[in-house]
Formats: structure tokens, sequence, C-alpha cells
């Protein structure tokens, strides 16, 4: 009896350990929502409540202030499905991420999550402010200042206006982020744009990207537009629509297929300055090349922060980042470009990390096998790493869309920046590895080694053409070199295709099946999730 | 005196909305409320909103004219 309230007190105080959880048992039914949210112990629960949950709340409510004020948000909101559906629903994407976390790596990865929905309020308070549809049909100031681009355009091509001029991705928050954050949203995106005729089989990231035209769901918060055609041919045909929806000047600033050749970097080159011209023509100015300078070298410490990060990941078990907060940081920030935002979490996560090394602090103490996760990724259950660590001890060291845009951009000169930035440019999520090329796909091998791991996660999104044609190179080769990797279909946004149960079946029958492991927490073996965000 | 009640009715309204804020976070109610209430409303009312039928819109191949994209126009080297 004394034993028992001793042990009772023990978790109360400290938070049950690892394998006595059950997270799986707090969850109601098919929805995702918690019976109760997680007791993770005394001080990363009101860790949890007073940083965290209401930190952000809070910092919801300052951030719309900041960018713009209440009203423009509320009108906002009654106009875009994207933004009342999904994003009111935020903080239950940090619960999904931050599941069964504690200590450094629940306050590290939190920070990670908060810059992204800063910067993600920063971004729909602008469109807001420029629309045209929320002023009554009125261009103000905001929107003649206002590059519109594709989210696959990357933001540092805009460094040389952003003393002047502001640029926002036309599908990253009202599409990409939506994903993760509730995965309801993008399914009448996906589904308008099939009522039109589409086929159902092109990339659904493609189709959602459409989807937002056909149902007429995009603001209007510039004169121009310009497009790309990253990351495949779906791309190339999505830019078509848009030209037809927006009817405004637009220009298709292209990538190559192939990065790592003299020749496309010079093609590369002229693309941007094609763009640059373009937007002086349409806009009246040109990027300056100090101004590009400032924002590249700040973004340098940003790219020189993220090697140290991969340094204690690849050899240490300090590292406190978890596997999604890791993947999804990474991609956004590299995509966007410089934000102060950026700098302020790089801080705080560096004040983390020190510690981490210093004290010796095993992060992860459960880990049973070091993954490295490859190929894109499931937006809808971007949450798997966590799962995976909960349930099965599996700790995502690293994963194929962080390892983009690696490069420290030379500033000493106008035509090495031009270089540098073309070369940057190309190694943008998909190009760099997925489809572009086989030989840049098949860096797995290296970093399966620079990061020490011993699984492999394979994305096998079942609508990508380029890497549909690949998986069988890749059968060969695993069994080759005797890696263990886990296929994981998946359609990208659309969770009717492969849905998150169905995942977590197939990871688990490996678990048990080929590795002959038994779980961490069988609470979370099977669980019916379908209704979650 | 005065003052120090009033303090204390500030600092006991404010420990109870704290409590009541653990509770809301502790039980989920925000996702419940969220999940239950907002979305199914906020749905409805996206799907009664009037929208523009975009197919309608004619596809102006030369609607822009001042920019094309040629290899005339393209005056870099």
């Amino acid at each position: 009896m004394k034993k028992k309230l001793k042990k009772v007190l023990k978790d109360f105080w400290y938070g049950k350990p690892h394998g006595e959880r059950r997270l799986g048992d707090l969850y109601i039914g098919n929805t995702g929502l918690y019976k109760h949210r997680e007791w993770r112990g005394v001080k990363d629960t009101f860790y949890y409540f007073n940083k965290i949950w209401l930190y952000n709340y809070g910092g919801i409510l300052m951030d719309i202030m900041r960018f713009g004020g209440p009203i423009i948000a509320v009108k906002g909101l009654l106009r875009y499905r994207w933004f009342g559906q999904t994003y009111l629903t935020a903080l239950h994407w940090f619960d999904r991420g931050l599941e069964g976390m504690r200590g450094e790596v629940l306050r590290a990865s939190a920070w990670h999550y908060r810059a992204m929905t800063c910067e993600t309020i920063r971004q729909f308070m602008h469109m807001f402010r420029a629309d045209t549809r929320l002023h009554g049909g009125k261009k103000n100031k905001w929107y003649y200042k206002t590059i519109m681009h594709d989210e696959t355009v990357c933001g540092s091509v805009f460094y040389g206006y952003r003393d002047r001029m502001e640029n926002i991705a036309m599908q990253l928050v009202p599409y990409f982020v939506t994903c993760h954050v509730n995965n309801h949203t993008v399914l009448h995106y996906i589904d308008a744009v099939q009522s039109i005729g589409l086929p159902g089989d092109p990339c659904p990231m493609c189709q959602a990207e459409a989807g937002l035209l056909v149902l007429d769901d995009v603001p209007d918060y510039s004169p121009v537009m310009i497009t790309s055609n990253e990351a495949c041919d779906a791309s190339v045909a999505t830019s078509v629509l848009h030209d037809w929806f927006l009817n405004k000047p637009l220009i298709s600033m292209t990538q190559p297929m192939r990065f790592n050749d003299p020749l496309v970097h010079e093609y590369t080159m002229n693309e941007i300055k094609e763009a640059w011209k373009f937007i002086e023509e349409q806009m009246g100015e040109k990027p300056d090349f100090d101004v590009y300078v400032e924002y590249t070298e700040k973004y340098n410490e940003l790219t020189k922060f993220e090697h140290e990060k991969w340094d204690v990941a690849a050899n240490t078990p300090y590292y406190p980042i978890n596997g999604v907060a890791q993947a999804l940081y990474r991609i956004y920030y590299s995509q966007v470009g410089y934000r102060e935002i950026w700098a302020k979490t790089d801080a705080k996560v560096k004040k983390i990390l020190n510690k981490c090394v210093e004290q010796k602090i095993n992060t992860f103490p459960m880990t049973r096998h070091r993954v490295l996760a490859w190929s894109c990724a499931p937006l809808y259950f971007s949450n798997w790493c966590t799962w995976a660590y909960n349930c099965w001890g599996l700790n995502v060291i690293m994963n194929m869309d962080s390892l983009m845009f690696d490069i420290v951009l030379r500033t000493d000169n106008e035509e090495d920046a031009l270089f540098d930035l073309a070369r940057y440019h190309e190694m943008a999520p998909m190009r760099r590895m997925a489809v572009g090329g086989h030989e840049h796909i098949f860096e797995i091998w290296e970093n399966l080694e620079r990061f020490n791991c011993d699984m492999v996660m394979m994305y096998d999104q079942l609508q990508c053409k380029g890497m549909q044609g690949i998986v069988g190179l890749f059968e060969d080769e695993f069994r080759e070199r005797n890696i263990h990797a886990i296929w994981m279909p998946h359609a990208l946004p659309d969770k009717r295709t492969v849905s998150r149960a169905e995942i977590r079946s197939i990871i688990n029958d490996y678990m048990f099946t080929v590795m002959r492991e038994e779980p961490l927490d069988p609470s979370l073996l099977d669980f019916d999730d379908i209704m979650s965000w | 005196m005065k003052f120090k009640k009033t303090l204390l009715k500030i600092l006991g309204a404010l420990a109870l909305t704290y409590v009541g804020l653990f509770l809301v976070f502790f039980f989920d109610l925000d996702g419940k409320a969220l999940f239950y209430f907002v979305e199914p409303m906020l749905d409805k009312h996206y799907s009664k909103l009037k929208r523009r039928d975009m197919l309608k819109q004619p596809y102006g191949m030369e609607d822009f004219p001042e920019y094309s994209y040629t290899e005339e126009n393209r005056d870099i080297e």
C-alpha cells in the first residue's frame, strides 16, 4: 500500500516513465481529441500550460494585433476557409507534435512551433492587409508593394527588395501549412479541382494549390505573380491554371531539372535576372545589392547554426529537437528566407542545445533505432515521428527535406552572389533530390553514415511519378547494403488515400515481424484518428 | 484596509481565472469546443459563401501585352 502510494506520488511529481504512459488511452473515439491532456509531471505539465498553451494563445492574439489588428483578421476569417477552419486549431498541432515529450526536448521543439506560428500569422495578415477582396475592391499601398510568388520560389530571390517591398508565397499559408495544422481544409480544394475534370492521379499538392483558385479562395494581394516549374510537370500545369484564374501579369521562373552542372547555373542565373526584370517592368522596382547582402548575411547565420545542430544530432545523443519540429522548421525558414523570428528562435534553441551538450543530457533516452527519413513526407501525418518514438523508440534524427538549400551564400561581389543564389534556388525541396535525378536521391547512403542512422523510413508518395520510377532501385540497394527500411505509402496532403492508421499499421508490422521487437507503449499500436485534425 | 480588500479580490479573481484556464487546458475543452461547435459552424458558413465561378473567366492570353516572355524580349546575355 505504502509502495503504491509512493509510486502514485512519484508519477504525479515526475510524470509516468516512458513504458507506463499509455498515451493512446487519452484519445476520444476517432477525433484525436483528448479525454484530458497528458500529465507530464508537475514541472513539464505547468511548463506546457504556461509557456506553450497560454503563451501561444496569447502570442497569437498579440501577433494579430501587431500585424494588422483584429478587424482585418475577422474579415479574413469570414472570407477564407483555409484561415478560419485551420488556424483556430493551431494549439492542437502543437499537442500532436509534442506528445510524450519532456524536458529540454519539449522546450526546444515548442520554440520551433512558436516561430512557425508567428511567421504564418505575419504572412496571412499581410495578405489580408493588401487584399482587394477585403477592401471593397480597392488596391491599397500594401497591394502595390507586395510580390506574389509560388511557394516553391524561395524567398531569398527577393532579398534585394526587402527594404521597400514584401514578398508572400501564394500557397504556403493557404495550403501547405494547413495540411499539418488541420488537414480537413485541404480536402475541399482537392475535390474542387477534380470537380472541374482533373483526374485524381496527379500530385495532390498541385491539385490542392489549383483547387484554391477554383474555389476563388486566394487573396488578391499583389499586381503580379511569379510561378515556377518546381517540383515537377504537375507544377507546370498548375502555373497555367494560375495564369488563367489569377488573370494578372505572370512570369514562370523555371528551374533546371538537374542542379550540379555548370551549364544549368548560367540558365538559372538568367531566369532570376528575368524575374527581376519582370518586377521592374511591372512594379517599377529594382533589387538593391546592398540590401540583398544584408539579408543574405543574416540568413547565413541561420545556416551556420543549422550545421551546428546537425553536428550534435549526428554525433551525440544530446540533440533536443524532435523529428517533426526539426523537419517543419527547417523547411519553413529555408523556403521563406530570413525573418527576424528565425534568428530569435535560434538564439533560444542555441541556449538549450548548449545546455544539453554541456550537461550531457540524453534527450531521447528510449531510442532503439536512429532513423533517417527520406523522400517527401505525408503532410497530414508529419507528427508520425512523435508517434514512432513514443510507441517504438524510433528516433528520427534527420530527414531529406532538411538537407535542401544547404549552402552558405557568398556576398563579396554581385557575380558570385548571383551564382550562389542560383545554386541555392536549384537546391529547392524535391528538385535537390526527389525529382532532381537518381544520383541525388541516392545521397541517402552518405547521409545514413553521416547521421549515424541504422534505419530508413522511406516515404512513398503514391502519386509522385518521379519517385515511383525509382522504387525498384532502392529495394535492390537496401537489400545489397543490408539496411532496415520501411516503406511508408501516403498521398501528401490527402489522408483519404492512405490513412494515418494504415501508416501506423505498416510500421507496426515491420517492427513485430522483421525487427522482432515489442512496443514501448502498446496503447499507441492501433487506434482510429480518421477525424483528427 | 479597503485597498487590501480590493487587492485580495483582484488576486482571488486572477487565481480563479488561472485555475479555470488550467481546467480548460487539462480537459482539452478548447479542442472540444473547436471540434464540436466552431469548426462545423464555420464549415457551414464557408459552404454557403457565394463565390465566383472561375470557369467563366476567359483565359486572356493577350491581356498583358507590356511583357511577353520571348527570346526578343530577353536582353540578358
